[in-house]
């Protein structure tokens, strides 16, 4: 969505919020359904959800990155919340077994789905769905709550992997290269990243500082955290704005970098951590994921 | 000992016929070989070729050595032409029975290029093509061949160094992007990569020692590809070492009337770095025999394996496969054997063996013209393609390849083209077809340089 590129430039919380709204009105507006989706649900709604579903991301110890692991948490936690049992299978080569290129990707029956937006669509030709109980507004101000999550905080980490000279060095291309014997390992994250410099060149953060993303991630937390309050979810019950929330600042929040800063930010907002412990206390029974 | 002319400006012309019969056995000497229109080719190299000529002893012995060193220094592939002037020998040293052999030759261009076009399978390709024969002037040879298409960019550089004297013996390195498409297995794969290989001749055989070291890339072909090509899909490394030995005593590559073809191939990968490790072997065997009548019996085995080294699966890329117009004919293209939900993965265990009879066209309509470019041919060709379990003894292995045989009868048309490839129309019988295989029964096209 083009209104979402108009987020990304540095602004004040207010104009940020008045953005926000503008999203919000214009996301009210009845959608048209794109084709290949039609087809693709109705595929999707024949058959009811196999036991044997199974998810695919990177190798968890040595290999999967900041932003695939926020991703492909927030695909379990939507699971786990519209109780679809899924299994965890990690592979090296998963990035490219994706349709799309990106992680997670679920294969379920014979059918291949990646991303949460799809897959939340897919769920829903099924007949399962979180957000049913919504009315239109609110359903646009989900969407737009998450197409702030996509484009900040999965962009920032994006940027911070792979723009941050010292975290690239010392984590990023090491990390991606682990399942791939020399030369091919440099070869792989060389062009990775150059691949990401190029894309974030394209949504306008190519010349931003760390310190200015760090600034971003501070905004949007702000924002989710006013959204939130002192509620227990975002809507009234939980939905898949709350899964992409807890998928993404939870990672942060356990995942260990050059420096504590961004880790820093997100914990400053307390209700936000009290939202992803008790996440992870209802979905995932205390063990860490 | 190759001096050049005393008199480079007098032309010299061949007096053989002036010499009457008994001349001939007559004890001669050859006293200077020379080779006139050098330019930048360098002399030390072509002295390896002509140096017999100073073994003749009579003339036609002469004529006969010349003859062969002329065939020596084209085969180089540095001279476009070359012209053997024989003379009596002049000068102040020179013997009442002495002769002087010079060989005329013209060098190829420095630079040659071509340029094509190729339209084929829903794409359209330009090619364009850089040779530079001779480049240092000891027949080596650097090649650049580019081809720009509407789906895929491939391109290929290589460098070809004989050995001085010993053409036989040579080096050649090459650096490769190529892309396959695969539509069997909804495979589509990109390697880029280098190689070194050193061909060298023992005896009758001759063999090739290769390294090679390729990135390869594989993807889906269509978002239909079943699960188990895109659990293939990705990256990967493979350092190979690999040994070919050949014995080819057949008349002819195309359409051989007598002798056999021996080819045994062997590959180790993993032990010089890379991802993928296996051992494979497989070889080639042809008899021909002539039989009454301007027919010919030809009788052909293929084989192989592959085994997979500490563990680590096979990998679709590295797999044989078995089936269409230029192997068990009678099958769709490669799509004998192990698939999943349509997509052929290929087995890491095979055999194919053929057994033709060639005859010439029914009445011989063009008789030494264009009819002797096609043959009949009545074949019968079997083969089985298979998975197997290593930790199982031979036995079992021989057994599974036993089970399951496809094999296929029927007759068709042969074309040959030039002396590399040939087009075959034929009509197919395909029997022992398992569930999972798909066939082409009936009239069959096929085209290619590599026939079972």
């Amino acid at each position: 969505m083009h209104q979402g590129k108009t987020l990304l430039r540095k602004e004040g919380r207010q104009k940020l919020q008045h953005q926000l709204s503008a999203q919000i009105l214009k996301s009210s507006r009845p959608e048209g359904f794109p084709a290949a989706e039609a087809f693709v649900s109705q595929m999707a709604a024949a058959e009811p959800w196999p036991e044997n579903a199974t998810l695919y991301q990177p190798l968890k110890e040595d290999q999967i990155l900041l932003s695939d692991s926020a991703s492909s948490l927030a695909v379990q936690t939507y699971l786990r919340m519209c109780g679809l049992p899924v299994q965890v299978v990690c592979r090296p080569n998963a990035e490219y077994m994706s349709p799309s290129g990106k992680i997670p990707f679920i294969h379920v029956g014979n059918q291949v789905v990646s991303e949460l937006g799809p897959i939340v669509q897919f769920s829903k030709a099924k007949g399962h769905s979180l957000s049913d109980g919504l009315d239109d507004v609110q359903r646009a101000e989900m969407k737009a709550y998450m197409e702030l999550v996509n484009n900040m905080l999965l962009t920032a980490e994006l940027f911070i992997q792979w723009c941050d000279e010292a975290t690239v060095s010392q984590i990023t291309r090491h990390r991606y290269g682990t399942p791939y014997s020399w030369p091919l390992n440099l070869i792989l994250a060389y062009q990775k990243q150059w691949e990401v410099r190029r894309k974030m060149n394209a949504v306008g953060w190519g010349g931003k500082t760390v310190d200015q993303v760090y600034e971003d991630v501070s905004q949007c937390c702000q924002a989710l955290s006013q959204r939130l309050g002192t509620q227990p979810y975002f809507f009234k019950i939980p939905t898949e704005l709350d899964a992409l929330v807890f998928g993404h600042l939870f990672t942060i929040l356990t995942t260990q970098l050059t420096n504590t800063e961004l880790l820093e930010r997100v914990r400053s907002y307390s209700n936000l951590l009290s939202f992803c412990r008790r996440i992870e206390q209802t979905y995932f029974e205390s063990k860490d994921s | 000992m190759i001096r050049p002319p005393s008199d480079p400006q007098e032309p010299h012309v061949a007096l053989v016929e002036e010499w009457n019969a008994s001349e001939q056995h007559h004890k001669v000497v050859v006293q200077h070989v020379n080779i006139q229109g050098l330019g930048r080719t360098k002399e030390d190299l072509l002295g390896y070729e002509i140096s017999d000529v100073f073994n003749a002893k009579n003339l036609i012995d002469v004529m006969k050595k010349a003859h062969i060193a002329r065939q020596r220094l084209l085969r180089l592939g540095i001279f476009k032409e070359v012209e053997v002037l024989i003379d009596t020998s002049e000068g102040a040293d020179a013997l009442p029975n002495g002769l002087d052999v010079t060989f005329e030759v013209n060098e190829i261009k420095r630079l040659t290029g071509s340029y094509n076009t190729m339209v084929g399978n829903n794409e359209g390709s330009m090619v364009l093509g850089l040779k530079l024969p001779n480049m240092i002037g000891r027949a080596e040879k650097l090649t650049f061949q580019f081809s720009y298409g509407t789906k895929e960019t491939s391109y290929g550089l290589s460098f070809f160094k004989p050995q001085p004297g010993y053409f036989e013996r040579n080096l050649t390195l090459n650096m490769y992007k190529v892309t396959g498409q695969f539509p069997w297995s909804s495979l589509k794969e990109t390697d880029r990569g280098v190689s070194a290989e050193f061909n060298f001749p023992v005896g009758p055989t001759s063999h090739m020692l290769k390294w090679e070291g390729v990135w390869r890339e594989l993807g889906c072909l269509a978002r239909s590809a079943s699960f188990a090509v895109r659990e293939e899909s990705g990256h990967s490394l493979k350092s190979a070492l690999s040994h070919t030995m050949s014995i080819d005593s057949r008349n002819s590559a195309i359409f051989p009337s007598s002798g056999a073809l021996l080819r045994i191939n062997q590959e180790l990968a993993g032990f010089t770095g890379g991802d993928a490790s296996f051992f494979k072997e497989d070889f080639e065997l042809q008899l021909n025999r002539r039989l009454f009548w301007d027919s010919v019996l030809s009788a052909s085995l293929w084989g192989g394996m592959l085994f997979p080294i500490e563990g680590k699966p096979s990998c679709i890329a590295d797999r044989f496969y078995l089936g269409g117009p230029t192997s068990v004919r009678g099958f769709g293209m490669y799509s004998i054997g192990p698939q999943s939900e349509g997509d052929y993965l290929g087995g890491e265990a095979y055999w194919a063996g053929g057994l033709h009879l060639y005859t010439p066209l029914p009445f011989r309509p063009g008789r030494g013209g264009f009819g002797d470019l096609f043959r009949t041919h009545f074949f019968l060709n079997a083969g089985n393609l298979c998975n197997l379990n290593y930790g199982e003894g031979p036995r079992a292995h021989l057994q599974k390849l036993a089970e399951c045989i496809r094999w296929s009868y029927g007759a068709g048309i042969v074309l040959r083209l030039g002396n590399i490839a040939r087009l075959e129309l034929n009509y197919c019988i395909p029997m022992g077809v398992q569930s999972g295989d798909r066939i082409c029964d009936g009239v069959q096209f096929g085209a290619g340089i590599r026939f079972l």
